[in-house]
């Protein structure tokens, strides 16, 4: 493992685009990637003639860098990739390949899209029927993401912990939720309701579980020098990745992980630490994942504000009863979005996009003041933990 | 006994050939790594990928020993004893022959005696004791027929 972070404070992030997620989407996939890429070129200030690099993302039923470069006109591409979905795997892709000299202005493409596996609705909609399932097909299988709830009884059982650190993760997304215009749910969520949330794979329900929405977000990432220029021509503030990483462990396959102790999360929280500057005591905003809520518990361990166990004790000491809401010692935000739970599942990229509009002072209503970093940690145990500290740069 | 689940039923032992053998575990992912595991399972016998140059144990099964990169793997029976690690209960999922998901339908990870964090992962016997179905429960492994398909599950390790 390396101290070296050559890539520090060398890339930035000048262009947003997103759709807006819903549950009742009726646009193709393409159509929802097209318009957050546009956007996202046009806030950059920039033009398709200058796009040189594009990666999309292997999401079921997303198109490939390909045919997203056709149909936005892209005259010439020297990057074009198809990472994982998961954020950063996205991001770090177009980080390297715009520190490395490859491309110039690299577009990242990341839809989402409700599959028949995961909403009636899609069930029933014949434009869907096609979609690449990840369904799966026997009961036991532990694979993909069922091994969460699985994890979530393990971690109840180790620490003798109690559904209320759950209960504040997903109630503190939909308090957020509210403010944020692309948001797909933003009905107030109470602790009763979350109590009698119908139960998918017990112990976690449906407020546990990240939202099936269509939608799209697009990014733009170039160089901290042609960053700040843009930024300053714009009147923004100019956000850098000061530090980013993706991290496994070994043994990772969802029943054989060998314990909550060490997965991917910790690798990640370790290589964070080596190359950044700053850490958890100087970040302005907390972006945990949320796929499943138990993720979220075991973000806010690894990372250090609490021990192994404590974050029922730490959600409970650092709520505020009247926002409902997290605010660690009052100061550091989480999920100002809405995050997977309420926003809906962009795998991370919701996160990290809106960390850039709170850095570059854009949030709107939801902006908190003088935000200079946010610590951005995508992904869950298995195979897709990751992180990023994003800075004003 | 659910609808679908059978008493044991005489061992056909006729050998499937690999169409098959991938026809009848479609829904598993089977693949020439996993093939050896799921014959197995025909003749009513948990194969687990052992190393026969380190003894040490894997599964999922893949080719090579993860801890001394030997290519020499031996799918070995295990004793099928272990202790319940990992627990949860579906309320949805996909239908599955004797599988009723209104009352809950129970899926254990079984971390196996023969090494820590060798786990297997399937369900109960129709059985078991609800107050029983907790982490830590040891196990012991059954054999019932899903679908006429010999399929692995836990029952209750009596305390004796």
């Amino acid at each position: 493992m390396t101290n070296r972070d050559p890539m520090k404070d060398q890339v930035a992030i000048v262009g947003l685009g997103s759709t807006g997620f819903t549950r009742d989407g009726d646009e193709s996939p393409l159509a929802m990637a097209l318009r957050a890429a546009t956007e996202a070129i046009t806030d950059a200030g920039l033009t398709a003639a200058d796009i040189d690099g594009v990666v999309a993302t292997s999401e079921p039923a997303a198109k490939g860098p390909e045919e997203i470069a056709a149909a936005l006109g892209i005259t010439e591409a020297t990057h074009h990739t198809k990472p994982s979905p998961v954020a950063m795997f996205s991001l770090l892709d177009a980080a390297r390949a715009v520190f490395s000299g490859a491309a110039d202005n690299v577009l990242v493409v990341t839809p989402v899209v409700m599959g028949p596996w995961n909403s009636r609705r899609a069930a029933a909609d014949p434009w869907r029927a096609g979609t690449r399932s990840s369904i799966l097909p026997i009961p036991e299988d532990a694979t993909k993401a069922a091994a969460y709830a699985a994890w979530a009884s393990r971690y109840i059982h180790e620490y003798g912990a109690t559904k209320d650190p759950f209960a504040r993760i997903a109630i503190n997304s939909r308090t957020n939720a509210a403010a944020n215009p692309l948001a797909a749910m933003t009905e107030p969520l109470s602790f009763g309701m979350y109590d009698a949330g119908r139960m998918i794979r017990d112990p976690l329900n449906i407020y546990d579980m990240d939202l099936p929405v269509d939608g799209a977000d697009a990014f733009v990432l170039t160089t901290a020098e042609r960053g700040r220029a843009i930024a300053a021509a714009q009147g923004r503030e100019p956000v850098v990745i000061h530090a980013a990483t993706t991290g496994i462990v070994g043994k990772n396959d969802e029943d054989q992980l060998v314990g909550l102790e060490r997965t991917g999360q910790h690798v990640v929280v370790d290589q964070l630490r080596r190359t950044s500057d700053i850490w958890i005591d100087d970040v302005d905003l907390f972006y945990p994942y949320e796929g499943f809520t138990i993720i979220t518990l075991a973000w806010f361990e690894n990372v250090g504000f609490c021990p192994p166990g404590g974050a029922e004790d730490f959600l409970r000491e650092h709520w505020n009863d009247d926002a409902q809401r997290i605010e660690i010692n009052g100061r550091v935000l989480v999920n100002t979005h809405g995050g997977s739970l309420s926003e809906g599942a962009t795998r991370g990229t919701g996160h990290i996009r809106e960390a850039v509009h709170q850095l570059r002072g854009t949030a709107g209503d939801r902006q908190v003041a003088d935000v200079q970093s946010a610590l951005v940690t995508p992904g869950g145990f298995f195979f897709n933990p990751q992180g990023a500290i994003l800075r004003r740069g | 006994m659910p609808a679908g689940f059978e008493d044991d039923t005489a061992l056909d032992d006729t050998a499937l050939d690999d169409t098959a053998l991938i026809a009848a575990f479609g829904g598993h992912g089977i693949d020439r790594d996993s093939a050896a595991h799921f014959r197995g399972r025909l003749e009513r016998r948990l194969l687990v990928h052992r190393c026969d140059d380190c003894g040490h144990w894997h599964h999922p099964p893949r080719p090579m020993c993860p801890a001394c990169w030997s290519w020499n793997i031996t799918p070995t029976e295990v004793s099928g004893r272990g202790r319940i690690h990992l627990l949860m209960t579906l309320h949805q999922g996909p239908p599955a022959a004797g599988v009723d998901y209104a009352d809950g339908h129970p899926v254990v990870t079984v971390e196996l005696a023969e090494q820590p964090a060798l786990r297997f992962t399937s369900t109960v016997t129709a059985d078991f004791p609800a107050d029983r179905l907790e982490i830590g429960t040891p196990v012991t492994l059954q054999w019932v027929d899903r679908d006429g398909t010999p399929t692995p599950v836990f029952g209750l390790q009596e305390d004796r």
